[in-house]
């Protein structure tokens, strides 16, 4: 088992978590607060701290600092500071929703990975709440994390859910590291990775194993009026709904169906429901907690350096591949699981890969 | 003349379509005005960015691809006023 590296400032936060869904948290946090009180400076810890690092060091990660900016519903960015870190809670669910994600997916990066917020130095976590009219939308537009306020028809406020907060940071993670060019295959891959980290944000808020998690990204955000359950299913991929507004959810869950389009900058949100697909396969299959292998995994071939910003799936394939071999060993239960999911989402041939 | 716009993309990954036949409204002078105005080779697209939205806009066999951050000043006008006399 590895050492947790939980800095205490999110220990205190988890074990004053009044959510339900955050008692199993909250009581780990507590107890690890009474065993030690001390601050301890998080840095590489073990199981992190070789291959996947292009050049050793050892930096401190900072407690998050966020900003909340409120749009007015207008389309002006930033928009007008309403909640700077250490602030009160101001009594607007978005600021507060916004507020508590950025640190839970900040958490993730820390203690999974030991990164250091977006850039891996510390940079100050930007979001803007309220944006545009009955806007149905989250993007990252580069530099922050911006959501709208829904139609209140189909959507309601795009903060509801923590997997699309942790997608939405997670699109920063990606532009300062792989950089994967959002068309096409690499995009879909920027997308996919986006809700790899997003599920992870969840579940690792939630403590909550591969097998108990519903890999549901953007779980609460439809209406009551909506036939659905979420955005997009990572374990079943074209089952999140079926509505008579909105049709079908078209993601494939295999290269079989995979969607030649140049809408949406050639499907990258459709076809990421294959790759999507295979971190959840490759997760089931090693079992226990998504973030600790699986998400190692991901996260190695992210930041490892040897990914191109124009990277496609095959390649991808490789790569995770090759970083559970480095990390894992080869042949190793982890390797074998990545090998595996690949090719069950006919990314890659049974004849080729089974060594 | 009929408008088409299909707007893909977002977080959701949910296609929309309008349509409109101009001819067919009563201020059909003023979309022709309007429609006069659009500048069909606007500056270099923005660069694309994650989870925005993009809109593809026909009309008389001619299209056009815009993203999002590019959806400015007679366009933005005109996506605007087909969504509204669509919906």
């Amino acid at each position: 088992m590895r050492q947790s590296i939980v800095p205490p400032y999110l220990l205190r936060q988890l074990a004053s978590s009044a959510d339900p869904a955050m008692a199993r948290a909250a009581a780990a946090a507590q107890s690890s607060l009474a065993r030690d009180d001390s601050f301890r400076s998080v840095r590489w810890g073990p199981g992190v701290d070789h291959t996947a690092a292009p050049t050793a060091r050892a930096r401190a990660i900072e407690p998050p600092v966020r900003t909340i900016f409120d749009a007015e519903n207008t389309e002006t960015l930033p928009g007008t500071t309403v909640r700077s870190e250490g602030d009160a809670d101001t009594g607007d669910i978005s600021v507060t929703e916004a507020h508590d994600g950025f640190g839970f997916t900040h958490a993730l990066f820390a203690e999974a990975f030991g990164r250091a917020s977006i850039d891996d130095d510390n940079l100050p976590l930007l979001g803007t709440v309220h944006y545009g009219e009955d806007y149905d939308n989250a993007f990252w537009d580069g530099q922050r994390m911006v959501f709208g306020d829904g139609d209140g028809t189909v959507f309601t406020r795009f903060t509801a859910s923590l997997s699309v907060i942790g997608h939405e940071l997670a699109h920063g993670v990606t532009q300062y590291t792989a950089n994967l060019a959002y068309e096409g295959q690499s995009g879909a891959l920027n997308e996919s990775v986006s809700d790899v980290f997003g599920a992870l944000v969840e579940q690792h808020s939630r403590g909550q194993s591969a097998a108990d998690a519903s890999w549901l990204i953007g779980e609460g955000l439809f209406t009551d009026r909506v036939q659905g359950d979420a955005l997009r299913s990572m374990k079943a991929p074209g089952t999140a709904y079926d509505d008579d507004m909105l049709g079908k959810d078209p993601q494939p869950d295999s290269m079989d169906g995979y969607v030649d389009t140049t809408d949406d900058n050639g499907g990258v949100h459709l076809n990421s429901g294959i790759p999507n697909r295979a971190f959840y396969l490759t997760a089931v299959a090693i079992g226990g907690n998504a973030w600790e292998a699986a998400g190692q995994i991901w996260y190695d071939t992210l930041t490892g350096g040897d990914i191109a910003p124009t990277c496609d799936f095959a390649t991808f394939a490789t790569l995770t591949a090759d970083a559970a071999s480095l990390r894992y060993g080869d042949g190793s239960a982890e390797h074998t699981a990545v090998v595996e999911a690949w090719q069950t989402v006919g990314v890659t041939e049974s004849a080729t890969m089974a060594g | 003349m009929r408008i088409q716009v299909v707007r893909s993309g977002g977080i959701a990954g949910l296609k929309r379509e309008w349509n409109v036949d101009v001819d067919a409204q009563e201020d059909c002078d003023d979309w022709h005005r309007l429609i006069d105005e659009l500048p069909w080779n606007p500056p270099v697209a923005s660069a694309p960015q994650p989870d925005r939205y993009v809109y593809r806009i026909t009309m008389s066999r001619r299209l056009i691809t815009l993203r999002e951050g590019d959806l400015t000043g007679p366009w933005r006008q005109l996506v605007d006023r087909v969504r509204r006399v669509a919906d």
